[in-house]
């Protein structure tokens, strides 16, 4: 079974650290919070994240037991989590700059 | 009551060390040091390119620079060695600046010596005679309440800020809990982590420090054509698997702790007061100049967090490197201290991971040393600069 990294308890993500999983493959959480197990629904890249339960809309990603950002779209558990589910609270700089170029 | 053996000064401050340094006060005397500090056991060369024609601020930067690191109390005696007389930074004004600190101090000008055979020689006899008087000394025991714990790191890669930044800042809040203090600097990477930090902030006059220093720090970046918040996270960070910048500035942020108040705010190489506590320090992300101003305002040891693995190497304070990536491990195992892979290959606890890390801090206080000591490689003193050479 493949394995993602919890940091703490209330983190709702896990880190891909071992070795890369493939979309369908079982995924179980180590770490701070052991025996979590989801499916994976994509492929999750060495050092992306997984969620570890469905995450609503609008919902706090917690990472380090500290918010990363909210999901902008309803997150299913063993989904991929990155720039294209969840955003920043404190902006996004690089995005901002390229929306700028683009005006 | 944990307890380290190390040597105390006449200050009341603890050394980890026992060094004679032999300090440059010019780039023009760094030869003079350097073939001394060969020669003469126990002792350590600091060479530099500055100290001259430079602006009045920026001079006085590298004086804070210099200055500090010869109060630092691994430094038992200080020979300076300078090669003429540049106005507000002789060998007198930097001895005059730690008098304070009680120890023996020599200067050298080479010029007044009659020339650099001269000079070298009275370097030599200044130096062999401190490294006798120093051998005298014996370690005592005291309680690591004496610490002042040093945290950075660089070369990260996505194991640190998961593993052994997280390890680094555990044992920062058991020093402190122990009545330590510990220094962290880096201002850049506390951006998009503000919040956290001000949070554990005593009072809202260190909490508004800290917001100011990472404003100042992005305007300075941004006058020289670097956007950092506007570029973050990089196209790099996004490929590697961090979404946004709070996240990437955790990770750096977290080496910091979760416990220990934020005690204090400290300018470049300021030494923190005797309050136990975390002390956040304003500095640049390059690693030799954060390391060199957290030597400066007296911390003893450093633990510098490296997922890829680093050289980096302080000559007075040691600088115990840690990783949490196997493989850069097995191909930096010369001068990476301690591998911490188990926290992310199951094999322990976050808290066992902090516990070897603990271990080391304390055993390289006690004497171990370091392998870059060990090495004599003496990479990480840099001065940082804030103005142009006139």
């Amino acid at each position: 079974m493949k394995k993602a990294f919890v940091i703490e308890e209330q983190d709702n993500v896990a880190t891909v650290v071992v070795e890369p999983i493939q979309q369908g493959e079982t995924v179980a959480s180590y770490g701070r919070v052991k025996d979590i197990t989801v499916t994976a629904n994509q492929d999750i890249p060495y050092g992306h994240k997984i969620a570890l339960r469905d995450i609503p809309r609008g919902e706090t990603i917690w990472k380090y037991g500290l918010s990363i950002g909210s999901a902008i779209t309803d997150i299913q558990a063993g989904d991929h989590v990155h720039i294209h589910n969840i955003e920043s609270n404190r902006g996004r700089g690089d995005k901002a700059k390229a929306d700028q170029t683009v005006a | 009551m944990t307890e380290f053996m190390g040597y105390v000064r006449p200050d009341g401050s603890v050394g980890v060390r026992n060094l004679v340094l032999i300090l440059s006060g010019t780039l023009y005397a760094n030869k003079v040091c350097a073939h001394a500090a060969n020669i003469i056991l126990n002792s350590v060369a600091i060479e530099h390119p500055l100290g001259r024609t430079q602006v009045k601020p920026d001079l006085a930067m590298t004086r804070r620079f210099l200055a500090g690191t010869a109060a630092n109390p691994n430094v038992g005696a200080v020979v300076i060695v300078d090669h003429f007389r540049e106005e507000g930074m002789t060998a007198e004004d930097l001895a005059n600046d730690i008098a304070f600190a009680g120890k023996p101090v020599a200067t050298v000008n080479i010029r007044t010596e009659g020339g650099f055979y001269a000079a070298l020689e009275q370097t030599l006899r200044y130096a062999a005679d401190y490294t006798r008087t120093l051998s005298d000394q014996r370690r005592e025991a005291v309680p690591v309440s004496k610490l002042v714990f040093g945290m950075n790191c660089g070369t990260s890669d996505t194991t640190s800020g998961l593993s052994s930044n997280i390890a680094t800042g555990m044992v920062s809040d058991r020093i402190v809990a122990e009545g330590g203090r510990s220094i962290m600097a880096e201002t850049t990477e506390w951006m998009g982590a503000e919040e956290w930090l001000t949070s554990r902030a005593v009072n809202q006059e260190v909490a508004d420090k800290i917001l100011a220093a990472v404003a100042h720090m992005e305007a300075r970046a941004l006058a020289s054509g670097e956007d950092i918040r506007g570029s973050q996270p990089t196209g790099d960070n996004i490929l590697g698997g961090l979404s946004s910048i709070e996240e990437k500035s955790m990770g750096a942020t977290k080496k910091a702790g979760s416990t220990a108040p934020v005690a204090g705010y400290l300018e470049i190489c300021e030494r923190p007061s005797n309050t136990p506590g975390l002390y956040v320090m304003y500095g640049p992300g390059h690693g030799g100049e954060s390391i060199t101003s957290i030597a400066a305002a007296g911390a003893q040891v450093l633990v510098f967090s490296t997922g890829g693995g680093h050289t980096i190497s302080h000559p007075i304070m040691p600088t115990i490197k840690a990783t949490g990536n196997r493989g850069s491990f097995a191909a930096m195992q010369d001068t990476v201290d301690l591998d911490l892979s188990g926290i992310l290959h199951d094999e322990y606890s976050m808290e066992e991971g902090a516990q070897k890390l603990f271990d080391e801090v304390l055993a390289t206080c006690n004497g171990r040393l370091t392998k870059s000591e060990v090495l004599k490689d003496h990479n990480g003193f840099a001065i940082h600069r804030i103005g142009a050479s006139i």
